[in-house]
């Protein structure tokens, strides 16, 4: 008993070690962005930052106006983005799972094959269409391209949840009174909330870490998202080193945010897509 | 038993099949929106872009339209380019690269996450946060790591001996290769780790204790039971790991932009470049048209090996 306790102290204590190895980047962009800048200089250099220095936050990523303007961007694109991938996929998945619908089969193939396409094969030819229909630099544009792979995303990731809802449950808020519209809404909607969770947490964040169609579409700077800012900011920062990794850590803060809070519907619903068809 | 079924078209059965059909019809409201969001987002880009690749698009054509139709010369053209061919080999050595450190590292990680210890669960959901991290920002955290002169990577191989002096990762094409395969390595490893550990809590512990009574060791074990009976969760995870990284575009676009020179000129990179840097929209088409074949094709053995799994 006491030579079990033991060995699975050792393999919790080795698991530690291998998290802080492995997430080694995650902390090294925090230190960075604590430091100050003559600090990021020292050779070797400084595991812990010393004094912390918080003067890349205040100076930098608050005064620049281009951060404030992507973050703005970026929070409308990957909140459309959310709402209309819920707005189309939910009913989509509860009628492919529950529904007499025809080829659906063909319908989910269909919906994970567009899945393997790359962005730049959609970015490329957007480019074009949105150039002749007024759409390159809005946020139309750029939620539209995103909801292009979050919607066949969260459709096959929400089937699975509509399919655990009983075919009888359903059919007995039938036999109550309700239409096939008021089943969806009042019973097999409120059973996959964490269906639904998920899917709104997968698409904000994809939308949120979104950079080729930001590239493709958005050249107007003011339209631009946090992501393709941050990437331009790499040039003009040059080796300000701490500044850059201030702007990334506010990048991914709200990714990190959500990850802590909501990580089980994450966790479920990345490998649900990945792997159920 | 002895109940007929009315053959279809007779009286009987027509009146119940009005309403049936009626609600068919208000069923199939619910996916046509679907159906035509990813229709009109999807596949209408992409025969445009099929379209765009048999045209003579200039720059005047990508707002007004009106190119002119020049049939395969396109692709005749692009084909007989070493520039492509340059571009096809260094994806597939990068996503080959990229695919079988994941692949190792992830499948090293299942196997140890997987054995009971107090806290393996929220070590396991914060490795996640590698995965989940966007891809500007890691890949800007890697370029940093791998700096030529103040980088933490450089120092640390130092200390152990393994280098002597500064490695200029990023401005060097075989260095540049693998700091970019590093960087996306880093990102896939978590994810393929999630993805056997579900295959690795489908094998029960009785055959590992039966395996150990027989005298076999941990790496026995491993190869003659963990291996074997992961072998359809391994195929699935790496044909999805190899089609994802097969499409990455934003890592080694922000860590190097294909540079040094063409040392790590993936193709998305390629294709992007010719429609958004020199304005060649139709042979970025055909760059991207032919790129698609590589991914789509590979689906097939992916839904093959899915539904095996699945059957499993």
């Amino acid at each position: 008993m006491t030579a079990t306790r033991r060995r699975r102290g050792w393999l919790s204590v080795g698991g530690v070690l291998i998290t802080i190895a492995y997430l080694l980047p995650v902390y090294w962009m925090l230190a960075t962005s604590l430091k100050q800048s003559s600090d990021i200089f020292s050779s070797p250099p400084d595991l812990f930052p010393s004094p912390i220095s918080l003067t890349s936050y205040t100076e930098t990523v608050v005064n620049h106006v281009g951060i404030g303007r992507g973050l703005l961007n970026s929070t409308v694109i990957a909140v459309g983005t959310t709402v209309v991938t819920l707005a189309v996929a939910v009913p989509a998945a509860y009628a492919l799972a529950r529904l007499r619908v025809r080829f659906v089969a063909l319908l989910m193939l269909l919906f994970l094959v567009v899945q393997m396409i790359p962005a730049v094969n959609l970015a490329l030819p957007m480019f074009v269409i949105f150039s002749r229909a007024e759409l390159v630099n809005s946020y139309v544009g750029l939620i539209l391209a995103n909801c292009s792979l979050a919607v066949p995303l969260a459709i096959t990731i929400l089937r699975p949840y509509f399919l655990s809802v009983p075919g009888e449950v359903i059919e007995a808020a039938k036999i109550d009174g309700c239409n096939t519209w008021t089943a969806f809404l009042r019973v097999a909607l409120p059973v996959s909330v964490p269906g639904v969770i998920t899917v709104a947490v997968i698409s904000f964040l994809g939308a949120w870490g979104e950079f080729v169609f930001g590239l493709a579409l958005a050249s107007d700077e003011g339209m631009q998202p946090i992501t393709v800012v941050l990437a331009g900011l790499t040039n003009s920062f040059g080796t300000r080193w701490n500044d850059l990794m201030a702007v990334s850590v506010v990048v991914a803060l709200p990714i990190i945010v959500v990850f802590v809070f909501l990580q089980r519907y994450i966790v479920g619903g990345l490998t649900a897509g990945a792997t159920k068809s | 038993m002895t109940t007929t079924v009315a053959p279809p078209g007779t009286a009987s059965s027509t009146p119940a099949r009005a309403p049936r059909r009626a609600r068919r019809w208000g069923d199939h409201l619910f996916v046509v929106p679907a159906v035509i969001f990813v229709a009109a987002t999807v596949l209408y880009p992409l025969i445009f872009n099929i379209d765009l690749s048999f045209r003579d698009v200039g720059v005047a054509q990508i707002v007004s339209g009106g190119a002119e139709w020049v049939g395969w010369e396109n692709y005749t053209d692009q084909l007989g380019r070493d520039e492509f061919w340059h571009a096809l080999v260094i994806s597939l050595l990068y996503t080959g690269l990229a695919v079988t450190a994941a692949f190792a590292l992830g499948m090293a990680l299942a196997v140890y996450f997987n054995q009971r210890f107090p806290g393996r669960n929220i070590m396991r959901s914060l490795l996640l946060l590698a995965w989940i991290l966007p891809t500007v920002v890691s890949a800007n955290v890697w370029r940093w790591m791998l700096d030529g002169s103040y980088g933490l990577i450089n120092t640390l191989l130092e200390a152990v001996g393994l280098v002597d002096g500064d490695v200029f990762w990023l401005a060097r094409p075989v260095p540049a290769l693998f700091a970019v395969v590093i960087a996306t390595a880093w990102s896939f490893t978590p994810f393929i780790m999630i993805l056997l550990l579900a295959g690795l809590q489908g094998i029960p512990d009785t055959l590992y204790e039966a395996a150990t009574i027989d005298g076999a060791g941990a790496w026995r074990r491993f190869t003659s039971v963990t291996l074997p009976l992961l072998k359809p969760v391994n195929l699935t995870a790496l044909l999805l790991c190899f089609i994802s990284t097969f499409k990455t575009f934003d890592t080694v676009f922000l860590m190097t932009r294909g540079g040094p020179g063409e040392a790590t000129m993936i193709l998305p990179i390629y294709a992007y470049n010719e429609a958004f840097e020199f304005f060649r929209f139709d042979t970025g088409a055909v760059a991207t048209t032919l790129m698609l074949v590589v991914p789509l094709g590979l689906s097939v053995f992916y839904f093959r090996s899915l539904r095996r799994e699945e059957l499993s």
